[in-house]
């Protein structure tokens, strides 16, 4: 199940970048050619992301055909 | 139209950073909405202590070996009798990834060679911080092998660079030939592969050129070695294997 561990990297990377802003959405970009399973990502993004910064954040996954393992982009809810 | 400040319903500006924001001004509890670009592999942080420990192996001229299998391929046998035949030639010394459990450590070091147990806990695969950990506590020789026995497992391994020379992938004859179609990742990602405990052989249904064939399908580069841990047939190649790697370990320094 390494798609714990790179969901704690996701989450890492995301609240790292988030300094104290809430995280409403991340994107990611999974190839075909990585042994990685979007749906366990998903699975454990919803864990992984409680507590933080993230939680509660929808996860937007782009299949790409290569190797790509990206987060791309976030969308925070800047303080008004 | 948006009421507060007259702009689209999405605006764009560019911080002196660089990073790109886009707002909205119709979000949820009225909150702005940012959008960050990130554009961060995900295994950034992992490619990069990989990276410190490839260093840390080349400044000390160490050959570092990344073995993987499935659990039960032979990895403890086969580096219990290279390191008993091996005494007195090299260095060796081993990282046991596992688990739970110090079974594996122990039948290392009744075979001659410092080892330091890597426990995962819940995890199936070795990362690079491990590995950086286990080094400090290992603390191997200058000149010597390093053979980083990772989880029993042909899947997670593959994903995560622990700053080895190569990776070397054990196949047993009691597995079947399509291993390596079935988990292409892993055999596309080793160096070597050797077909273990051929002893074997006459027991099972093992078709040895179909499991070649197979492994060159994903990829045409690697090596295949036959031999059995168990007996030692077969095993000099691996031992001419690993002197060629721990030759160029020493050469790669100041290339």
């Amino acid at each position: 199940m390494h798609e714990l561990a790179l969901t704690q990297e996701i989450v890492a990377i995301v609240c790292q970048a988030a300094g104290e802003q809430r995280v409403r959405q991340v994107t990611l970009e999974i190839g075909q050619l990585t042994c990685v399973t979007p749906d366990a990502i998903e699975f454990c993004f919803e864990v992984v992301a409680k507590g933080t910064l993230a939680e509660g954040a929808r996860l937007n996954i782009r299949r790409t055909s290569g190797e790509e393992l990206m987060v791309t982009t976030m969308e925070v809810e800047e303080a008004i | 139209m948006c009421g507060h400040c007259g702009c689209g319903d999405v605006h764009e500006h560019v911080h002196a950073d660089g990073t790109r924001h886009s707002h909205s001004h119709h979000g949820v509890h009225d909150h702005p909405v940012a959008v960050v670009e990130l554009q961060t592999r995900i295994l950034a942080k992992n490619d990069a202590l990989a990276a410190r420990n490839r260093a840390w192996f080349a400044g000390r001229e160490v050959l570092a070996l990344n073995l993987m299998s499935s659990p039960g391929a032979g990895k403890t046998t086969l580096l219990e009798r290279t390191i008993r035949e091996l005494r007195g030639q090299y260095d060796i010394g081993v990282l046991e990834g596992d688990q739970a459990t110090t079974l594996d450590r122990d039948r290392i070091r009744a075979a001659g060679a410092p080892v330091v147990q890597v426990n995962t806990g819940t995890g199936c695969h070795l990362e690079a911080d491990m590995v950086a950990h286990g080094l400090a506590e290992l603390r191997p020789p200058v000149r010597s092998i390093v053979m980083i026995e990772n989880v029993g497992n042909l899947v997670c391994p593959a994903m995560f660079d622990l700053g080895e020379r190569a990776k070397v992938v054990i196949l047993s004859v009691t597995e079947g030939e399509d291993k390596p179609l079935k988990y292409p990742h892993m055999f596309r990602a080793a160096s070597l592969m050797l077909i273990n405990k051929i002893d074997l052989l006459p027991h099972v249904d093992f078709d040895l050129a179909r499991v070649s064939a197979n492994a060159r399908e994903v990829n045409p580069d690697m090596s295949v070695l036959r031999l059995s841990a168990r007996t030692g047939e077969g095993i000099e190649q691996w031992y001419d294997w690993l002197r060629r790697e721990w030759m160029a370990a020493g050469e790669a320094t100041f290339a």
